[in-house]
């Protein structure tokens, strides 16, 4: 039950991994208990810092929009998510449609 | 007499029983609809547990249905089966275990979720046909019995996905997987009627025993192949996945993500039990491996890009149905080869096959947390959604759980089932382990996003009111987190006891036929 898991080319050890996580996780407690001691909360320190600018009330103001995610990510591929994204119409023909030409070109190379 | 051998009956006869009785449990009101729902979706969990243990016990366990005896598989004086029989081995009994986990996380999510909707007495019985429907494909060894029972979850499904009627896009989705569902439930039926025309049998043990590779035998491949490839998501005839998984309640979608794997369970159970070796080329085995590629690589890009949560998991559904695929593709190329199934198609069939216990698992637990979010901020838009990882901290730590699982983060279950994919696959072709690499970074990145703009990030005030959600479906949640961290913990029990011979009784085409067949034609 606690052995490894052998992949036929190395093998997979979760408690190794376990036993690395929680080292590191007693090096970052470690590391902030060497932090300042005089933290004030409910002061001006708990402010979050926003390039020196107030920080606006609504929160949806100062965060980023899903849809603005990976935007270079997107840009960079445009034309292939240009094409995919005309592949899924919506249309229900072509979804069958799909299906139908899956169908021939396996029964090409089956039969063949 | 010994009770466990009517298990593979029971198994189906009490959902069964369940969706039959659910308008008579509704007249005791809510309370009782709940018990009754929550009772037979425990009792199927319990059931399918020894099931899988009396399979482990006995090998392969059969049942006859309507016959003399439970296991007079040959009636007196004929060579074939006439009869319907269901047929059990190590892969089926732990399909039932999936997709009876999945079906009770998914009841108790539905319990608190579904309550401010009306006709919640049709929803359970249609939910337990459907769970009668995925366990039936997944036991019988007849084919047009396993037709039957596609059938019998495509229309529970449809049914399902439509529920909230007063929205046009459930509509609509409903209407689309119902249109390509009956086209490739007609794909099925003429394949079994090929077998039925050839053979006179429609017993999958008596159709491989006699198999010969033949025109007829071609094209009922391609029948089959095309018909579940498409109903468990493939690339590219995915299209109705988002559709059905994002208008689905999430409950729903939860099952609907195990009753997907049924159809997986059908097209290996047909490429491995029903052709086997006699599959002749290796097209079919590079078919599946192509549209494995196409369906992780398609699915995630299309993640990527879109802002509607359910939508995104959807496409993430797609893409991890491809890792499937490609495992069980390799196994399924390496079976005619001792040599390479030893090198690297055995790993890479235990590969798939530990992912699909790990997918359902992980995926049923996001679509839940994302019915958790619609549920208590009332909308699926990330655009909209933010912050809530505050008012929300045990959805949003179910949701870490299962986003780095799926991510394939070690040392989460998901990482070991790709480790075994990626290595297997890697011996074949290097490419298509750098194309399950890239896909496995994409993953991670639309998850990222997904918690970032959902969790985390200031408070909006729209959401001030916002609490955690009801017990109930926080229990539901639970279940498949507590699932996805045993797996996660115990790789080697998991594989030992649940994977391997399922991977073995999948390779065993023999075993699988003389179980019905003994030493008949």
């Amino acid at each position: 039950m606690w052995s490894k898991v052998y992949t036929g080319f190395g093998y997979w050890d979760v408690y190794t991994w376990l036993i690395f996580f929680a080292i590191a996780a007693g090096l970052v407690l470690w590391l902030r208990s060497l932090g300042r001691k005089d933290y004030k909360e409910g002061t001006d320190q708990d402010e979050i810092f926003y390039g020196g600018n107030v920080v606006p009330e609504e929160g949806s103001e100062i965060q980023v929009p899903a849809s603005s995610a990976y935007w270079g990510f997107t840009e960079a591929l445009k034309g292939y998510y240009e094409v995919l994204v005309e592949m899924h119409s919506g249309d229900a023909r072509e979804y069958v449609g799909y299906m139908v030409l899956t169908a021939s070109v396996l029964a090409v190379l089956v039969l063949l | 007499m010994n009770w466990n051998i009517h298990l593979p009956a029971l198994i189906i006869a009490v959902p069964l029983l369940g969706a039959f009785a659910a308008p008579l449990a509704g007249l005791g009101g809510k309370v009782t609809r709940n018990i009754w729902f929550v009772a037979v979706s425990i009792a199927t969990v319990a059931l399918s547990i020894m099931l899988w243990q009396h399979v482990q016990a006995e090998g392969v366990v059969v049942y006859v249905l309507g016959g003399e005896s439970w296991n007079l598989t040959l009636p007196s004086g004929l060579s074939w089966p006439i009869r319907i029989i269901l047929e059990v081995d190590a892969f089926s009994a732990f399909m039932a275990i999936v997709g009876s986990i999945a079906a009770m996380a998914g009841a108790f999510f539905s319990l608190r979720f579904m309550e401010r909707f009306s006709g919640l007495d049709k929803f359970v019985s249609l939910y337990f046909l459907l769970m009668a429907g995925m366990l039936g494909m997944e036991l019988t060894g007849d084919l047009f019995n396993f037709f039957v029972f596609l059938e019998i979850a495509s229309v529970a499904s449809f049914g399902l996905v439509a529920f909230w009627r007063d929205r046009p896009e459930a509509v609509e989705a409903g209407f689309k997987y119902m249109i390509v569902s009956t086209v490739a439930a007609m794909l099925v039926l003429i394949a079994v009627g090929f077998f039925y025309g050839r053979y006179n049998a429609v017993n999958m043990a008596a159709v491989a025993r006699m198999m010969h590779f033949g025109y007829p035998e071609k094209i009922a491949l391609v029948f089959l192949v095309t018909a579940l490839a498409m109903k468990c998501g493939a690339v590219p005839m995915h299209m109705w996945t988002p559709d059905a998984y994002t208008e689905a309640p999430a409950g729903v979608t939860c099952l609907l993500v195990a009753v997907s794997q049924a159809s997986l369970y059908g097209l290996f159970r047909v490429c491995f039990s029903l052709y086997g070796a006699s599959l002749g080329s290796s097209v079919v085995p590079w078919t599946i491996i192509v549209l494995g590629v196409l369906s992780m690589f398609i699915g995630v890009t299309m993640a990527v890009i879109q802002k509607e949560i359910k939508r995104l998991m959807a496409y993430h559904s797609v893409s991890q149905i491809g890792y499937i695929l490609l495992g069980l593709g390799v196994g399924l190329l390496a079976l005619k080869d001792p040599q390479a199934m030893a090198d690297y198609g055995f790993t890479a069939m235990k590969g798939g096959i530990y992912h699909l216990f790990n997918y359902t698992m992980y995926k049923g637990l996001l679509f839940l947390t994302a019915g958790a979010l619609f549920y208590a901020a009332g909308s699926r838009n990330l655009n909209d959604l933010g912050g809530l990882a505050r008012v929300m901290p045990h959805t949003a730590f179910m949701f870490v759980i299962a986003a780095a699982a799926i991510a394939g983060l070690p040392p989460f279950n998901g990482f070991v089932s790709k480790l075994l994919i990626y290595e297997s696959t890697f011996a074949v072709y290097p490419v298509l382990a750098i194309a399950a690499l890239v896909t496995s970074v994409l993953t991670l990145a639309s998850f990222v996003k997904v918690f970032q703009t959902a969790f985390l990030g200031p408070a909006k005030s729209v959401f001030a009111n916002v609490r955690e959600v009801p017990a109930t479906m926080l229990v539901g949640m639970s279940i498949l987190t507590v699932v996805v961290i045993g797996l996660t913990l115990l790789p080697t029990w998991s594989l030992a006891n649940l994977v391997e011979p399922a991977a073995k009784a999948l390779v065993d085409q023999a075993g699988y036929i003389s179980a019905v067949m003994g030493g008949g034609l």
